[in-house]
């Protein structure tokens, strides 16, 4: 090993010296995201200045910016926070718990229940959410609503019925459904770098299960939780196919269901203004940002180790 | 006081036990409703929508028959698995290389470059669509699988999840390997690849997960019936008057059926990785 | 060891993978020969089998001019957005292309990227209804032809009827609707005359229309906010409040729901444009025998009693490599009288051409829709022939369109204490010019 380094030219040894290293490494991901996302992000911000026709594009000034707030624009971003904010809420805890329950020597079983949960992720958005939509029918003979039928309640108009909250409830047991095997996968990966030993000793000096949990569990997996956390803002905010597609095709009664990407696509692709759909696009990218980097500035991220 | 302790564990297994069949349960219902839905004729959705109720009378495997014999179908499924091995295994490689590099190294620009790691995880795919669309004309990449592929190569999340799984690693466990006389690669393909194992497995699920599942995109890239996948092709039997259900929830059901299979042959060795692996000091 | 195993394994499926692809690929390149290949994209599949069928029929006949069709179907949004994407960027876009009404304006903004039809279109006008080549056209060129006239109707359940006893042949103005919706409810409280869509328009398009009022006017602009509009949105928000008419469950006539309940024969009437003929026999098996077609009630006589609704105009490209073939066959598949029959017998739409109509061997002859109807859905087209009015077509059709769907109708409809008038006014200001 040392002798080829030796041998080989300035070039090489400057290509394997510890300066030059990270670059190199870094280096696939600073040409994709110079190719596949820079240069088209910088072509969006010059449209959502342009009107863009065939053959007519031409520079609108403010005038897509200023058309913002006008339609259903505040729903879509209310609809996009509330999806967000409720997943966020049920998808870190709920898949730290099973993950520590599929972690334990006691439950019986582990394979079996990891497949079964992780088997949702495995089903496309566009068969999951037909699949949901029927069984959130409106009819008593749809799934959920013979269910409840059996406890004596009446038929639910679940999917942009009178109260909202049943069109966020069908959102979030989708999401929940897809995702939930998913968050447990991370946890278990995460798990796994918490070493024995530290539960022994704790044991030892007489902790219970819980302060295991708390103390030594919960702050080991932090690093995951980030992770998870961050991916799930990124996730909720750019929800889209799940609502379209629960929502035939994108028939957003009273704006339920419209989502921010979902308005972006409605302005940009259905009614030809493509220019106003960046405008809302970027909109969506400086919020979601900068929520991202609030949340990872207060769990520590950025700082060096 | 140890038969008391034992007690109370089994009273606690007992719940946990309970709580995950009872969310098993929730979660294969679905599965269940479907897969019973595609054994009805497709009108049957329209006289009582997807239930529970078993009825051998009208059920019949005449949907799957039906799938079988259209080859759409299996052009569609061909085509998904090619896309999402090779996109799985270069979305892999490429993103643990520069995970590591982001984890393991201070160099300038870094938390510029990781905020656009961020920063390109948020940008939707709906406004870039064009711009990057003129783009894979210019490559000449238009109508071809590479064209799907290359776009995500570098895909934000396992970038970022390798670097949070490999800040684990103790730096001075690089300076030590230093010391053997290993250079900055083969650190990295001779000692921390193998450790790396159960966060391949968990990302590897996850790539080809997103993959296989991946609509948009491949729907803009690919411009023939026989080169489409099966999302973009199930999708194009939903449409907002009228609907083939009969192809629609067979084919969907049978979609599920070989990732789960390859999934089911994999996840042993996934989580024989993931309880074998992990890094320990 | 396990671990390198799997590793392995990986590998060789990969390096299956491609050597397979490579394979498929190379294998699809050599076969045009003499035919010239038509690239077409469509978002219903039921559209490839008839065009499949017609370029058939036009192989035989020009032995010297032979095609390949090379259909592709995408999801029905999409394509829309895909065929936008192409356009603008000037390449990717097949030859052929199926363009939906409610998305056509979208597609007639800026330097069109379509090429005009006249020279086929012009010669035949005396023999299709011009209104269906009209939506598709701009400052007198024409870019598309449709596939029917989607002529708006009323479909009755004649059980229902007889319940209430009714005979829906009187029925002439939405006065006498009113009544015969009464009639049922006290014969059957459980049962509703009339569906009401929430999100979408083809209930209430040809209501509005009677009263020549519309949903963008001449210029493009969208006109919500207008006293017929509230008219009839007033009208029908009366029938829903009294028990008379249903909201349709899933919001529209094509959710799974609304079949449910309208194939369980619990609603009397709804009103839909022709080419709903096929939802019913595919959809709503059960009432087989059961459904009688006839015109529109109006408002006050002498109101025209229908409107050519929806549509699908299929246009060629400017990226056409063949344009003047593909014209021609597209002259063949869409306007001849070959393709005015065929679209009758494959499709089960009311086809532009009128010589067609008084057709009565081929508009009788047995097939699943002259079998399962009373009547016969021409008589009634040739009935109403000379009332069938068309809508304006305007830059801003689609933002009309969304705004009806996911905002006015929805609130005319379930909103509790609804000032209607207030409300078109709300939606009309929110609009973006």
């Amino acid at each position: 090993m040392k002798q080829k380094r030796k041998s080989s030219g300035g070039f090489r040894s400057l290509l394997y010296s510890q300066k030059v290293a990270p670059y190199v490494f870094v280096a696939p991901f600073v040409i994709a995201f110079l190719l596949f996302y820079l240069y088209p992000i910088i072509s969006s911000v010059i449209m959502s200045f342009q009107e863009v026709l065939p053959g007519q594009v031409r520079f609108i000034g403010l005038s897509n910016y200023k058309n913002l707030f006008r339609g259903d624009f505040v729903k879509a971003v209310r609809n996009s926070v509330i999806y967000t904010v409720i997943t966020c809420a049920v998808l870190v805890p709920v898949p730290i718990l099973l993950a520590v329950f599929l972690n334990s020597k006691q439950t019986v079983g582990k394979n079996t229940f990891r497949v079964i949960f992780f088997l949702p992720a495995l089903v496309s958005v566009v068969v999951g959410g037909f699949t949901f939509r029927l069984i959130f029918g409106e009819m008593p003979t749809a799934l959920l609503n013979s269910v409840i039928g059996v406890f004596g309640a009446k038929p639910v108009k679940w999917l942009g019925g009178p109260a909202p909250w049943t069109t966020f409830f069908a959102l979030l047991v989708l999401c929940c459904w897809r995702w939930t095997g998913v968050n447990i996968m991370y946890y278990l990966s995460g798990l796994q770098n918490i070493s024995e030993e530290l539960y022994d000793s704790a044991s030892i000096d007489g902790a219970g299960a819980w302060q295991r949990f708390f103390y030594i569990t919960l702050p080991l997996l932090k690093p995951t939780t980030t992770y998870v956390l961050t991916i799930s803002i990124y996730g909720g905010m750019a929800m889209f196919l799940e609502s379209r597609m629960l929502f035939n095709g994108g028939r957003y009664p009273g704006g339920q269901g419209l989502t921010i990407v979902g308005y972006l696509y409605r302005l940009g692709w259905e009614q030809n203004r493509i220019g106003l759909g960046c405008a809302v696009g970027l909109f969506l990218l400086a919020v979601t940002l900068a929520v991202n980097l609030v949340q990872l500035r207060v769990s520590g991220f950025f700082e060096r180790r | 006081m140890s038969e008391k302790k034992r007690s109370r564990l089994t009273a606690g297994t007992f719940m946990i036990m309970l709580v995950l069949i009872v969310l098993a349960v929730l979660i294969l219902l679905p599965f269940y409703s479907i897969v019973l839905a595609s054994l009805r004729p497709g009108t049957e959705i329209m006289r009582q929508g997807i239930g529970l109720r078993i009825d051998p009378s009208i059920m019949s495997l005449g949907n799957y028959r039906y799938v079988f014999t259209d080859e759409r179908y299996f052009t569609w499924f061909f085509n998904s698995i090619l896309i999402t091995a090779i996109q799985t295994a270069l979305t892999l490689a490429v993103s643990a290389f520069v995970g590591y590099g982001f984890a393991m190294y201070e160099f300038r620009f870094k938390n510029l470059l990781f905020i656009c790691v961020l920063f390109i995880m948020m940008v939707p795919l709906e406004i870039i669509m064009l711009p990057l669309y003129q783009l894979i004309v210019r490559l000449k990449l238009i109508n071809s699988i590479w064209g799907v592929i290359l776009p995500s190569i570098a895909s934000p999340l396992p970038i970022f999840f390798f670097r949070q799984y490999l800040s684990g690693i103790p730096k001075d466990f690089l300076d030590a390997a230093r010391i053997d006389g290993c250079n900055e690669y083969s650190i990295f393909f001779r000692i921390i690849v193998p450790l790396m194992k159960p966060s391949f497995a968990a990302m590897g699920i996850f790539v080809g997960m997103n993959s296989w599942n991946n609509y948009l995109w491949p729907l803009i890239v690919l411009r023939e019936n026989r080169k489409l996948t099966l999302p973009v092709g199930l999708g194009s039997l939903l449409t907002p008057y009228g609907n083939n259900y009969d192809l629609l929830i067979a084919g969907s059901v049978f979609s599920i059926i070989p990732i789960v299979i390859l999934f089911l042959f994999f996840q042993r060795s996934f989580i024989a990785g993931m309880t074998a692996g992990g890094i320990k000091e | 060891m396990k671990h390198v195993k799997v590793g392995k394994l990986l590998a060789m499926l990969l390096a299956m993978c491609m050597i397979f692809s490579l394979a498929v690929y190379a294998e699809g390149s050599g076969d045009a020969g003499e035919a010239t290949e038509i690239t077409f994209w469509t978002f219903q599949e039921l559209h490839v089998e008839y065009y499949e069928k017609m370029a058939e029929k036009w192989n035989e006949a020009n032995p010297d001019k032979q095609i390949v069709l090379k259909p592709t179907v995408y999801p029905f949004e999409d394509m829309h957005s895909n065929l936008l994407i192409a356009l603008q960027s000037g390449t990717g876009a097949p030859d052929l292309v199926d363009i939906e009404v409610g998305k056509y304006a979208n597609f007639l903004k800026g330097d069109i990227q379509l090429l005009p039809l006249n020279d086929i279109v012009e010669p035949e006008l005396d023999n299709i209804v011009k209104a269906r080549v009209d939506i598709y056209s701009k400052d007198g060129n024409y870019y598309g032809i449709c596939f029917h006239v989607g002529a708006a109707v009323i479909y009755y359940n004649t059980e229902l009827c007889e319940l209430a006893g009714v005979d829906y042949n009187e029925i002439k103005t939405w006065d006498d609707y009113y009544e015969a919706a009464k009639a049922l409810k006290e014969a059957d409280p459980d049962k509703y005359w009339e569906s009401v869509e929430a999100t979408d328009i083809w209930h209430m398009w040809p209501l509005l229309a009677e009263l020549g009022g519309d949903m963008t006017n001449a210029e493009g602009a969208v006109t919500i906010d207008t006293p017929e509009m509230a008219k009839v949105l007033e009208f029908n928000r009366k029938l829903v409040d009294e028990g008379l008419a249903v909201v349709a469950p899933g919001g529209y006539h094509h959710a799974e729901e609304f079949y449910a309940l309208m194939g369980g024969g619990n609603i009397a009437s709804i009103v839909m444009p022709l080419w709903y003929l096929d939802r019913f026999t595919n959809y709503m098996p059960d009432l087989a025998g059961k459904i009688a077609i006839a015109p529109l009630p109006v408002w006050e006589e002498g109101e025209p009693r229908s409107i050519g609704q929806g549509g699908t105009g299929t246009s060629i490209t400017n990226q056409a490599k063949n344009p003047e073939l593909v014209k021609e066959f597209l002259s063949y598949a869409k306007l001849s009288q070959d393709a005015g029959i065929e679209i009758w017998n494959t499709l089960g739409f009311d086809t532009i051409r009128t010589d067609v109509w008084a057709m009565e061997d081929v508009t009788h002859a047995d097939n699943k829709f002259t079998e399962y109807y009373v009547n016969n859905p021409f008589d009634i087209l040739l009935e109403i022939k000379d009332e069938i009015v068309a809508h304006n077509n305007g830059e801003n059709l689609p933002q009309a369109l969304d705004l009806m769907k996911n905002e006015v109708l929805n609130r005319a409809y379930t909103e509790p204490d609804v000032d209607i008038p207030a409300m078109l006014a709300e939606v009309q200001s929110s609009v973006i010019e």
